[in-house]
């Protein structure tokens, strides 16, 4: 076995090459387009963390980011990939907003933890039945979580378009939660609501589950070697089930957050690719908690500042979005290029000889 | 009930499912060879946009057509380099082609047209229609098979081709050997990874054309993320036509049709949001019913 390294510098080293590479791409993309990439950059820093102001926004988004991101990798370090974060988030908004819209007299506390948990259960549940049909018929559960996407985003679509539409008749959404149970703002004006408080005890206590408890062990043996899981004792099928709804549960209150710390409503379009975004988080640091944290800041850098760059300097923010990708791109091949330099030295050497 | 179940109900099916036929004809092959793509949502976004660009550029719709495709060749080849060459995994390479194309082309709908949201313009030319003489004779046969744009009949072409390709040639024995057997395809001299590269550029041309066919075929515009789906359903219909081009044909068919009905019930106060799941719904009914006749099997065994 590997030794267990505290800091893998290898990895981070490709990493910010990854980071580098794509933000120079994007610095190419602007130079294309007629513009500057120095101040583009700088007005992108400058809108994501030059004031007060700037800087909650950009931790406002990290929220989702972190939930999502965390989400990911419990799952995929357990060898099960939900993909269908997306779903679970607006089943878990959806039901979180309901219990804010319906029960509107109860205690602060009650209304908020009940509004959690209801979340929570249903995105665990939405997750559970995935890897139900995984463990049990061997059904890939990469299609059945797209599929289920789909489904979940169609069905509360219908929710709030007919049976749950809001009586003030705005279109695709629902009423407003109780005036009592949105989220404290920590900075006037800004998206940044005490929710970042939540997101940063759930992510310490992922951090404790994933590297501290057997329980994490156990789940990364399962994701890394199942055979080998197997001979040791574990019962794979149960910890991939728990797996997958916890990770549910984590999109779930990720989609109960954005209801009571931004939107204070279901929309019908209130993610817009949140869980895909945190999945990428994920992915690019290795299902590591501790980077998911660190990434999705950088992530929400990038988003939050993207928007002060196309007002300043008229680069559209959507080179974000390319940045973004090229770097999963990167990391994703890492490995492959590793090997490609690794051939391509050695027939070099081959050459001298 | 005759207003809905009404000759144009099933001119709109052909339409509707026109883009998810071509979209999954290259999407089975890649299946076939073994990968997964789902990619492909981008993959048809590109398509859609650089359809459009091309034929505003050089007011022609072949030409739009033709650059949709370049631009497939080009993704295909992409994804290919990733999964195939890097090894990466290829549900990732998939998700990040999928951001990458709605990132690009917002990018450069803004930079290239400076448009936010959508682009049309009367120099972007549409794709001709096409009418079939001799079925003008019967009403039914005129009113649902004729004057369709032209990739509505190029696909039902490439639908008889890729069966042909798949099952008739060497070529197509490859393809669906190597995502079988690998080792065996290697033995016999034939370079595995470059025949999943042609799967997976030829995917990545087929979902050019889809894409052609949104923006070029019957709305003659560029929308944001204007795929909306159609990747995932396509994804649906190879599942549920098992890989099989024709029977992947009929399930596209059959999904454009309740696609074409939810609009028209509509109307009627009914939500479309139910006859828009059922691609989804099918597809996970359709793994179950698989993997319960393999657990029976194999129980027999």
């Amino acid at each position: 076995m590997k030794g267990r390294k505290k800091f893998d510098f290898e990895y981070i080293g490709s990493l910010l090459l990854a980071i580098t590479l794509a933000l120079l791409l994007g610095a190419l993309i602007m130079l294309l387009n007629g513009k500057n990439p120095a101040m583009g950059y700088f007005a992108l820093l400058q809108g994501a963390l030059g004031s007060k102001y700037a800087m909650a926004s950009t931790l406002a988004k990290t929220v989702p980011l972190i939930l999502t991101g965390l989400a990911t990798a419990i799952s995929f370090r357990s060898g099960i990939f939900n993909i269908g974060g997306e779903g679970q988030l607006y089943l878990g908004a959806f039901a979180a907003a309901y219990v804010g819209f319906t029960f509107t007299n109860l205690p602060v506390i009650v209304a908020v933890i009940a509004a959690i948990i209801a979340s929570a259960l249903a995105g665990g549940f939405y997750a559970y039945v995935p890897a139900l049909l995984k463990v049990k018929y061997n059904i890939d559960e990469v299609i059945t979580t797209i599929m289920f996407n789909s489904i979940a985003m169609l069905f509360t679509n219908y929710l709030v378009n007919y049976p749950f539409q809001a009586q003030q008749g705005k279109m695709g959404g629902t009423d407003m939660i109780a005036e009592a149970y949105k989220f404290p703002k920590l900075v006037a004006m800004s998206k940044l609501n005490t929710s970042i408080f939540y997101t940063m005890i759930i992510a310490i206590l992922v951090y404790y589950m994933v590297k501290k408890t057997s329980y994490g062990y156990n789940f990364k043996i399962v994701g890394e070697n199942s055979v080998f899981s197997k001979y040791a004792g574990l019962n794979n099928k149960k910890y991939m089930i728990l797996a997958m709804i916890l990770s549910g549960a984590l999109c779930g209150i990720a989609g109960a957050f954005e209801v009571y710390g931004t939107h204070y409503r279901f929309l019908q379009n209130i993610s817009k690719g949140l869980a895909f975004d945190g999945m990428l988080v994920s992915l690019i640091v290795k299902n590591n908690p501790v980077g998911i944290v660190i990434m999705s800041i950088f992530f929400a850098v990038l988003k939050t500042g993207s928007n002060t760059m196309e007002l300043t300097t008229g680069v559209p923010s959507e080179l974000i979005l390319v940045i973004q990708s090229v770097i999963i791109l990167f990391i994703a091949g890492e490995n492959g290029f590793k090997q490609i330099i690794k051939r391509r030295s050695m027939n070099k050497g081959k050459l001298v000889k | 009930m005759k207003d809905i179940f009404d000759l144009a109900l099933f001119q709109n099916t052909i339409r509707t499912a026109t883009p998810l036929i071509l979209a999954a004809l290259g999407g089975l092959l890649t299946m076939h060879a073994g990968i997964l793509n789902i990619g492909m949502e981008g993959m048809i976004l590109l398509g859609a946009f650089f359809g459009v660009l091309g034929s505003y550029f050089f007011s022609s719709s072949l030409m739009g057509v033709l650059l949709a495709v370049i631009s497939g060749v080009a993704i295909g080849a992409l994804f290919g380099f990733f999964v195939i060459e890097l090894k990466s995994d290829e549900f990732i390479i998939g998700i990040a082609i999928n951001i990458f194309a709605g990132g690009l082309t917002v990018f450069l709908l803004r930079s290239i047209f400076g448009v936010k949201g959508a682009f049309s313009s009367p120099d972007i030319v549409p794709l001709p229609d096409v009418h079939i003489p001799f079925l003008d004779k019967i009403e039914f046969l005129d009113k649902i098979f004729n004057n369709h744009s032209i990739l509505v009949y190029v696909s039902w072409i490439l639908v008889a081709l890729v069966y042909i390709l798949l099952y008739k040639t060497p070529y197509g024995y490859w393809i669906r050997g190597v995502g079988e057997h690998e080792e065996a395809l290697e033995t016999a001299g034939i370079n595995p990874k470059k025949v999943k590269y042609v799967s997976s550029i030829l995917c990545g041309m087929f979902c050019g054309l889809a894409g052609a066919h949104l923006s070029l075929g019957y709305l003659t515009l560029f929308t944001e993320n204007m795929s909306a789906g159609k990747g995932f359903i396509a994804l649906a219909a190879i599942i549920f036509g098992s890989s099989n081009p024709i029977k992947v044909y009929g399930a596209s068919l059959l999904f454009g049709f309740f696609d074409a009905l939810g609009i028209r019930v509509q109307s009627l106060g009914i939500p479309s949001q139910f006859t828009q799941m059922i691609p989804y719904l099918a597809t996970v009914i359709v793994l179950f019913g698989v993997a319960q006749k393999k657990l029976i099997k194999g129980k027999a065994d």
